[in-house]
């Protein structure tokens, strides 16, 4: 911290220089590998195209539709449903960013460049949720404004119209979150195909499990499940027993992600790499 | 075809290649050793099993824990077959991940490159990846689907709901279906990951094609496009078989899934011919 480097050279380097090399070299190790690239554009294709798909087929449907279902229609999840299927690129991704790591076994190389554990997984988060944020929050915007085209004359919603702009930036908020969960699920587990089917269980097959199993406990729960809370981001009009809002939805997937977190900041500095 | 390699002057026809059928049996033996040695493969498969019929129990039991509470026309809807087996939706991604790892593993750890030195006949190693992953997953069906099954019913005729047995009209059948639709989501999953050589990819590739695609692509009504091609995907073919909706017939829903394991087999075969290990 001080600046007496001659005399006592293996005091170590500032924090903030540190950190700021860390972040750096994640960012070369996510935009080297192919799968960054790839899991983002086809996230980018699912969204967009689906979009356009989503709308273009409901628009004939809400025509017909009954007045109990025209009020019930939801423009804005409609059009980005396709998020649900676009997730799994996405969680993919922040699973392989660790334990492809792992696999390769790069990530000796990287603890002893940098023995700080905490800070490399704190700025690989960082980095990964900056990109994929980005990306995520820009075919966002642009899944809404072709749907919302697609949709009318339909309902279709307006970007100013109440909560619409905060279901638009939910949805690159909830596919961030899921990166990260698949992140940090990535470190506890470090093996890619348990880390992958952990997090698609979670994500894809829990909630069918809840929908099979009827009962008040049951479809309770169901709604404070990973996926089911954070879709709520991205609903304009909110159902079920407790309605949870968009942002009490994200802060339930937030609560998972703090918890996976908290795992994996505390495994990574006690086991082998 | 009957050249012996332990004929007494072998010497000088040391490097005479070996029978076919030797070779074959050579490869299968090989890819049973690879496989049985896999923890993955001892783990994922039991973990599996136990999910799968835990999920088909507590579905039976909580479904028919209310019969006597549900109203007429309620009690008329009531299918203890399809209560008992709502868990294959979610129970194929078990075969196809499996199917995957079969592949991906070797691809993984660089094993892969020793398999290919060691048998050039690429074709060879992915017909025995084949039969073993079909056994496997069969086998493996078998055992959920019986298991659950008989579980299954024992608990819905517990709750003193109408159940059926074995016997029945259509059960046997059902069953064998359900049978041959896993084992088909399990070589789906194989053919899969040898085309795309990654766990990560391979395993992404069967939650969205036998899952989340299908339960989104039933959301865009049905046009000129959808109506040719949503119904073929293989949870709809699996769902058309198994379920008589006015849809395709149970034979086509079929050979459906035969064509899907056919041609991704082919396209697997043409992929390790071309390209590097």
């Amino acid at each position: 911290m001080s600046a007496q480097a001659g005399t006592v050279p293996r005091r170590g380097i500032r924090v903030d220089s540190r950190l700021r090399a860390t972040a750096r070299s994640e960012w070369i190790k996510f935009r080297s590998v192919r799968s960054g690239p790839f899991a983002l554009a086809a996230t980018a294709l699912i969204v967009v195209v689906g979009a356009w798909l989503l709308g273009d087929s409901n628009r004939g449907s809400y025509l017909a539709a009954s007045p109990a279902g025209k009020a019930a229609f939801d423009p804005v999840f409609t059009v980005l449903q396709a998020i649900e299927l676009a997730q799994l690129f996405i969680g993919a991704l922040g699973v392989i960013t660790v334990t492809g790591e792992y696999t390769s076994g790069l990530i000796r190389g990287t603890f002893v460049a940098t023995p700080q554990r905490a800070q490399v997984l704190a700025m690989k988060a960082l980095v990964f949720a900056v990109v994929v944020w980005a990306c995520c929050t820009a075919m966002s915007f642009a899944a809404f404004f072709l749907g919302q085209s697609v949709l009318s004359p339909a309902k279709h919603a307006g970007i100013g119209d109440p909560g619409v702009l905060t279901a638009v930036f939910g949805a690159g908020l909830y596919l961030t979150l899921i990166g990260l969960l698949g992140m940090f699920i990535g470190v506890v587990v470090r093996r890619t195909p348990a880390a992958l089917a952990l997090l698609f269980g979670l994500l894809v097959v829990l909630p069918i499990v809840f929908t099979q199993i009827h009962g008040k406990f049951s479809s309770n729960v169901g709604e404070y499940l990973p996926g089911n809370a954070g879709e709520e981001a991205f609903h304009l009009l909110h159902g079920g027993a407790y309605a949870l809002g968009p942002w009490q939805g994200l802060g339930v997937l937030t609560a998972y992600v703090a918890v996976a977190a908290a795992a994996a900041f505390a495994l990574i500095r006690r086991r082998d790499a | 075809m009957s050249r012996s390699l332990a004929a007494p002057g072998a010497g000088s026809a040391g490097h005479a290649a070996p029978a076919a059928y030797r070779r074959a049996g050579a490869t299968l033996a090989t890819e049973w050793i690879k496989l049985r040695s896999l923890r993955s493969m001892l783990v994922t498969p039991l973990l599996g099993a136990v999910a799968s019929i835990g999920l088909a129990d507590l579905a039976s039991k909580n479904n028919a824990a209310g019969w006597t509470h549900l109203g007429a026309a309620q009690k008329a809807q009531f299918d203890p077959l399809a209560i008992n087996f709502n868990f294959v939706i979610v129970g194929i991604l078990l075969f196809g991940v499996l199917g995957a790892l079969v592949v991906t593993n070797e691809y993984g750890s660089g094993l892969i490159r020793a398999t290919f030195a060691a048998t050039p006949q690429r074709g060879l190693i992915l017909a025995a990846k084949a039969v073993l992953a079909g056994l496997l997953s069969f086998a493996l069906a078998v055992v959920i689907v019986f298991t659950a099954f008989f579980t299954g019913q024992a608990i819905i005729s517990g709750a003193h709901a109408p159940h059926v047995s074995l016997g029945d009209h259509g059960v046997l059948g059902h069953l064998m279906g359900t049978v041959y639709y896993m084992t088909a989501a399990g070589l789906i999953g194989l053919f899969t990951g040898v085309l795309v050589r990654s766990a990560a990819a391979a395993i992404t590739s069967m939650f969205g094609l036998l899952l989340v695609l299908p339960l989104l692509a039933d959301k865009i009504k049905p046009d000129a496009v959808t109506r040719h091609t949503v119904p073929y995907l293989p949870l709809n073919l699996g769902d058309e078989m198994l379920h008589h909706h006015p849809g395709l017939s149970p034979g086509t829903a079929v050979a459906g899934l035969a064509a899907w394991v056919l041609v991704l087999a082919a396209a697997a075969a043409f992929s390790l011919r071309g390209r590097d290990a």
